[in-house]
């Protein structure tokens, strides 16, 4: 075992990080399950405690609040017929048919045993994976960088939904919010209108605060009334642990769940959602009889929740290996490191090893104690459905401005906040999707830093992206994955052959 | 969504996105103007300062403009209809407003009257606002929440929060 991972293993594994690890498990499952509340608003509510923590206490928080909020989301999906998480929509059908059939108990089982298994093999996915392809990383240039991270800007195409011009305009106003303060290369002034709090930019994570939580806040008007049928339905729990033979039909679709989560999170922009759908499908097909699927099948429950866990390790691997977030959770996990003075990037696996394989080992916990905690609170976790929204909402509330000001012990953030509150709805109301603004905010700073100086070294020849075969390769998969987007319903093929796909009103039915 | 109400949302959702497009477009020009008043200390042939707000510019107007020609050349039938769904998701604007409202009021005596003190009646509106009607369940709450939260984060995790008015009162 070389000295970094003994280490890590070592701080991941000391009672300050195990309690932590604990803690955000814990608060994951129960804002993952709560309808309305995300991982994201999960995140917001510990990340004023992170400021002051131990960077590795911090990130052990985060993580266990991730994996468990994966977990967790299956739990309204089982028992309300509504997920808690989008990763749990998948889980929904099958798993809310089982628990109206009497057996809740035996859906949440499954549920959590497929979780954990899916967690454990992204883990290992992780642990192997993550130091080689940070190895690889070390060796790119700035265009090469530029390339890299260019290329991870252009996952916005993947939560362009409806739009993707609308996409792309988000993506737009981030990298216009990114160039305030003081500009990367030679730190003159920008857009500061001689405001001095101006020059330190806009904080990340005050954005990302206000761009999630204030919407929330919004839409979680009279929803006061939810989780009551959740207490019924739980009434009639009372086997927990997956039976023999609901292990045995779990092997293939947990195989199938927990390989497609892992492999599709170290895409980025391939999330949850997409890898339990993707998972779904193909355990279904792979199984002897794909009726049962939509009626309570075990396959329906292990395969989504084994792979959206699957995806959690997954998308660990760009954040930690390259800087890139795989999806909007890591990218806040990028804000909350940095807070600490840690960029993720092939660096830290260099200059911070043992705190780099600290986080590889936080994650194993995290799985280790969702399982744990799942199990042994099951009961109770369900019966804070329950949770009335005139407390919850306010807490949240207030929760976002001590957040806001915390992070620099300033009022100035806080209206900040406020203010991208109201870009969050403003965006809301245009139909505007707010993940690429995110990711803007995230990989901006890298993206001019990194352009810059590889253009300032050629002498601004811009043909320096295309002598790399690294920015080279790059640059060919953010056209790749653009054209992707783009595509026209039925395929390019289909287009140029003159076979129209169906058109945008039969789609949107 | 039904067959006699989907022309009416398709040309809401239009005119959003020409309000979109506009919006964006101002800003566009905007920062077209400020851009053009940056330093330029650049070395020949180097990118200075301005050249990332530039691209930014050039892209925002780009966009702007797509999202104004399609939403003015979209049949009304046809097109994204998300926002207009979103919407009808939200219960009461009036709540809306009441919850934004409150944060205003909130960030204003937050500076002037410190956490304990502002904070106590921004959590009662709020619980208002989210359905509680019993008064002293609306008073307790929010005295003990405000509480709970200020020894949280003041003592147990050294937040140094807005003393205000009680600054040397409340340790």
């Amino acid at each position: 075992m070389s000295p970094d991972v003994a280490a890590g293993l070592g701080q991941a594994s000391a009672l300050s990080s195990l309690i932590a690890t604990g803690c955000g498990s814990l608060i994951g499952l129960v804002v993952g399950m709560l309808p309305g509340m995300t991982i994201s608003s999960g995140i917001i509510i510990v990340l004023p405690l992170t400021f002051v923590l131990d960077p590795q206490i911090s990130i052990a928080l985060l993580l266990g609040l991730y994996v468990g909020g994966m977990m967790g989301g299956s739990f309204s999906a089982i028992l309300l017929n509504i997920p808690g998480t989008p990763s749990a929509a998948a889980t929904a059908s099958d798993g809310h048919a089982m628990a109206r059939r009497g057996e809740a108990g035996r859906a949440l089982g499954i549920a959590i045993g497929a979780s954990f298994v899916g967690g454990m093999v992204s883990f290992l996915g992780l642990f192997l994976i993550a130091p080689l392809l940070a190895d690889v990383a070390l060796s790119f240039r700035t265009a090469d960088m530029f390339a890299l991270v260019f290329f991870g800007l252009t996952i916005v195409c993947s939560f362009a939904g409806a739009s993707l011009i609308k996409a792309l305009l988000s993506a737009a106003l981030g990298l216009a919010i990114v160039t305030i303060g003081q500009d990367p290369v030679m730190g003159t002034a920008r857009f500061t209108f001689g405001e001095t709090e101006m020059l330190a930019g806009v904080h990340f994570l005050t954005a990302m605060i206000g761009l999630f939580a204030i919407p929330q806040l919004v839409e979680n008007l009279g929803d006061a009334a939810r989780g009551r049928p959740a207490q019924r339905i739980a009434r009639g729990m009372r086997q927990v642990l997956p039976r023999l033979s609901d292990l045995r039909a779990m092997r293939m679709p947990v195989a199938v769940g927990s390989a497609t989560g892992a492999a599709l999170g170290v895409l980025p922009g391939v999330g949850g959602p997409i890898a339990a759908f993707i998972a779904y499908d193909y355990s279904r097909r792979l199984s002897r009889d794909g009726t049962e699927y939509g009626r309570g099948a075990v396959g329906g429950i292990a395969a989504p929740e084994s792979a959206n866990n699957g995806v959690t390790g997954g998308a660990l691997i760009p954040m930690m290996t390259l800087g890139i977030p795989g999806d909007p959770v890591t990218a806040i996990l990028i804000g909350a490191l940095m807070v600490h003075g840690l960029a993720p990037g092939p660096l830290l696996f260099v200059e911070r090893g043992d705190f780099a394989f600290g986080i590889i080992f936080s994650f194993l916990w995290a799985n280790i104690f969702n399982l744990v905690i799942a199990f042994a609170g099951l009961r109770v976790l369900v019966r804070l459905l329950a949770t009335p929204r005139p407390l919850l909402m306010p807490t949240i509330a207030v929760l976002c401005v001590v957040g806001s000001f915390a992070l620099r012990n300033s009022l100035f953030d806080v209206a900040v906040m406020f203010a991208f509150g109201l870009i969050g709805l403003a965006m809301r109301w245009a139909a505007m999707p707010v993940v690429p603004l995110l990711l803007a905010l995230v990989l901006g700073r890298q993206v001019e830093e990194n352009l810059r100086i590889s253009l300032t070294g050629s002498q601004g020849d811009p043909t320096v992206f295309l002598t790399s075969p690294i920015a080279l390769t790059f640059l060919t998969l953010s056209v790749v994955s653009v054209a992707w987007s783009l595509r026209p319903p039925g395929g390019w093929i289909a287009s140029l052959k003159g076979r129209r796909g169906p058109p945008p009103e039969e789609l949107e039915s | 969504m039904r067959g006699g109400l989907k022309p009416f949302v398709a040309v809401q959702m239009r005119s959003r996105d020409v309000v979109t497009g506009a919006a964006f477009l101002a800003l566009g020009l905007a920062m077209a103007w400020f851009t053009a008043a940056l330093p330029v200390r650049s070395l020949p042939n180097t990118p200075g300062p301005e050249f990332f707000p530039w691209v930014v510019t050039v892209l925002i107007v780009a966009l702007a403009l797509m999202v104004l020609a399609r939403a003015v050349v979209r049949d009304a039938g046809a097109g994204d209809m998300s926002g207009v769904a979103a919407q009808g998701r939200e219960r009461s604007p009036l709540a809306a407003a009441g919850v934004l409202a409150c944060f205003i009021v909130y960030l204003w005596l937050l500076a002037r009257l410190g956490f304990v003190v502002a904070t106590v009646p921004f959590f009662a509106c709020l619980m208002m606002l989210y359905g509680e009607r019993r008064p002293a369940v609306v008073a307790l709450g929010a005295a003990i929440a405000t509480a709970v939260l200020y020894v949280v984060f003041r003592h147990l995790f050294q937040i140094i929060l807005p003393q205000g008015l009680l600054a040397g009162v409340v340790p």
